[in-house]
């Protein structure tokens, strides 16, 4: 499709960016079914694609298509918040480039080769083994270039540019982003300390940078969306940064209970992680405050329209806030507290968190940024829904709903038989693991699985055709 | 050792689900508490609703007595629940005084 209606190469950009981590998205729940259907029948793609492959691919694809939609939205926003084009936007499309094939070659590598001889060269190209950022070391170096080039362009943008609040907290936010991801790159013989600096990564990623990141598409979402004041939004953006900092970074205690930390950390994960639904349930009033006000002054005026120029984006970022308090606020409050994680940690009842809350608190608002990439690009002034869209909205959302109450049943009857009743020995494992709520629930999370896939082609095809719909506004 | 510095007795099996449950109302009710003074306050709701509002709330931090209660928590846990029961109170009432006068300074 033509780009006629883009005039920045930085939104241009942006779409390759999205288009990019549309396709591993689709390869991340494609791994997820396979991993779901070897729960109800392990010998499925046995010495083909093992468990460990399709959850080791589901789960880095998970982080590099948000990864891959992260950067797309900030090359997507740059211009608007900034009024000027991107610096080095020819630099970005290089390193789109790169970090595109570097993310081929390593999954075509973990689906092909899979294993190595377990030393250096294992570390060196085949993968590192920590859950989440499993990338081989060249890739990382790789990594490292492009969010290096990533963070320059920000920062050069921001600082010829208008500097608004949003793009000030991107700054600020991207460069801890990608320092924080140098910490899972070194290699120790220590578990412990291995683990303790991976959290680094993944906590201080998905609990601080990437909300605050989220905070502030939020702010550009509500000031393109609904026209919410600029002043208003950017105050509270501040405000979210302070809060999530202000529990998150320090709410990283509650994965350091049983690693092998000092045992401080469990008064300080138990203080912190107490604090850390607050400003989930802040963001959830924000974005209905401030669409109640806006529509508000509409209707005051007597005209009986919506405020909402994007309904299909719309309807994402008000899951996302709707899935952010949901998933990371009331799945993660379930077990955060060091006496009763004592329990659970480990069980499905992490996987049940896991899903709703990476679901609830990313994704959502990333496909949410995607249909305003499809409105730029196509130049639509009122974007509407389609059925297209309502299905895929419906049937995701339902999906991950679905799975995460099964794998909730399920984790519920894991650990109350392997933990509570069975005091964590090797028989309680396998106990847990062959309860009958177990097993259903592990059915269940397939079924819903595959209505989340289903859910994902209809996104793909809204997205690629909603564009040439007659009925919105142009 | 885990035992006598986190808990000051193991969590009995049958109360597994009230703690579950009851976390999840924490949440929920708070929701709600939180949702009810938002909307009074941007006049989709009207004013007599507020005390339901403050029930809600109230409702929150007996959740959290009780959850606290049958994990058996420390003293230290215990003050950080009282803690996230008081933030919680007190957070639409800040978040909307502050939202309130950006408007104004914007409007007027």
């Amino acid at each position: 499709m033509a780009n006629s209606h883009l005039k920045y190469e930085s939104k241009k950009l942006a779409t390759w960016y999205f288009t990019f981590a549309a396709i591993i998205f689709g390869a991340q729940l494609l791994f997820g079914l396979v991993a779901a259907i070897q729960y109800v029948m392990p010998s499925f793609m046995f010495e083909v694609v093992d468990f460990s492959v399709a959850r080791m691919i589901h789960i880095n694809a998970l982080v590099v298509w948000m990864v891959f939609a992260m950067f797309g939205s900030v090359y997507w926003l740059l211009p608007d918040e900034t009024g000027i084009e991107t610096v080095g936007v020819g630099i970005g499309k290089l390193l789109f480039w790169a970090f595109a094939a570097a993310i081929v070659v390593v999954v075509l590598v973990y689906l092909f080769i899979q294993v190595g001889p377990a030393d250096e060269t294992t570390i060196w190209f085949i993968h590192e083994g920590r859950e989440y950022i499993e990338a081989p070391r060249w890739a990382d170096f790789a990594i490292v270039v492009v969010a290096l080039g990533f963070v320059a362009n920000l920062y050069m943008t921001g600082i010829k540019g208008n500097r608004s609040g949003i793009v000030t907290v991107l700054m600020a936010d991207m460069i801890a982003f990608s320092g924080l991801y140098l910490t899972g790159m070194f290699y120790t013989d220590n578990i412990s300390m291995d683990q303790f600096w991976w959290w680094w990564v993944i906590h201080l990623w998905v609990e601080a940078t990437w909300e605050v990141f989220v905070g502030a598409l939020a702010a550009y979402g509500l000031i393109t969306m609904i026209g919410a004041h600029r002043k208003v939004v950017e105050m509270w953006l501040w405000i979210e940064v302070a809060m999530l900092f202000g529990s998150g970074i320090l709410g990283m205690g509650h994965h350091y209970f049983w690693i092998g930390t000092p045992e401080y950390w469990w008064e300080i994960g138990a203080l912190f992680s107490a604090l850390e639904p607050l400003p989930l349930v802040a963001m959830f009033i924000h974005v209905l405050y401030d669409w109640g006000k806006m529509q508000g002054q509409e209707d005051a005026k007597g005209l009986e329209q919506s405020v909402i120029t994007n309904k299909p984006a719309f309807t994402w970022f008000i899951l996302n806030a709707f899935g952010n308090f949901l998933g990371a606020g009331i799945w993660g409050f379930f077990h955060t507290l060091p006496q009763v994680n004592l329990y659970t940690h480990g069980t499905q009842f992490t996987s049940a968190h896991g899903h709703l809350a990476f679901f609830g608190a990313y994704a959502t608002i990333l496909i949410g940024m995607m249909y305003l990439g499809v409105q730029g690009k196509n130049g639509i002034k009122i974007m509407r829904h389609t059925k297209s869209s309502i299905w895929a909205t419906s049937m995701i959302f339902g999906g991950v709903l679905g799975m995460t109450m099964a794998l909730t049943i399920a984790g519920y009857a894991d650990f109350i038989i392997s933990r509570a009743q069975w005091g964590a020995t090797w028989e309680g494992y396998f106990a847990g693991q062959s309860g009958v709520w177990y097993l259903q629930g592990m059915n269940w999370r397939l079924i819903m699985g595959v209505v989340t896939f289903i859910g994902f082609l209809f996104l793909v095809k809204d997205l690629l055709s909603t564009g040439r719909a007659a009925h919105h506004e142009r | 050792m885990v035992g006598e510095i986190l808990m000051t007795q193991d969590i009995h099996v049958d109360d597994f689900l009230t703690i579950f449950i009851s976390s999840t109302l924490v949440l929920i009710f708070g929701g709600f508490y939180v949702g009810i003074y938002t909307a009074v306050k941007v006049n989709l709701l009207k004013k007599w609703t507020m005390p339901f509002g403050y029930i809600f709330w109230v409702l929150t931090a007996y959740c959290l007595y009780l959850m606290g209660s049958l994990m058996h928590v420390n003293d230290f846990t215990a003050k950080a629940l009282v803690v996230a029961a008081i933030g919680l109170l007190l957070l639409p009432h800040a978040v909307y005084y502050m939202q309130d006068r950006v408007h104004e300074e914007n409007e007027h």
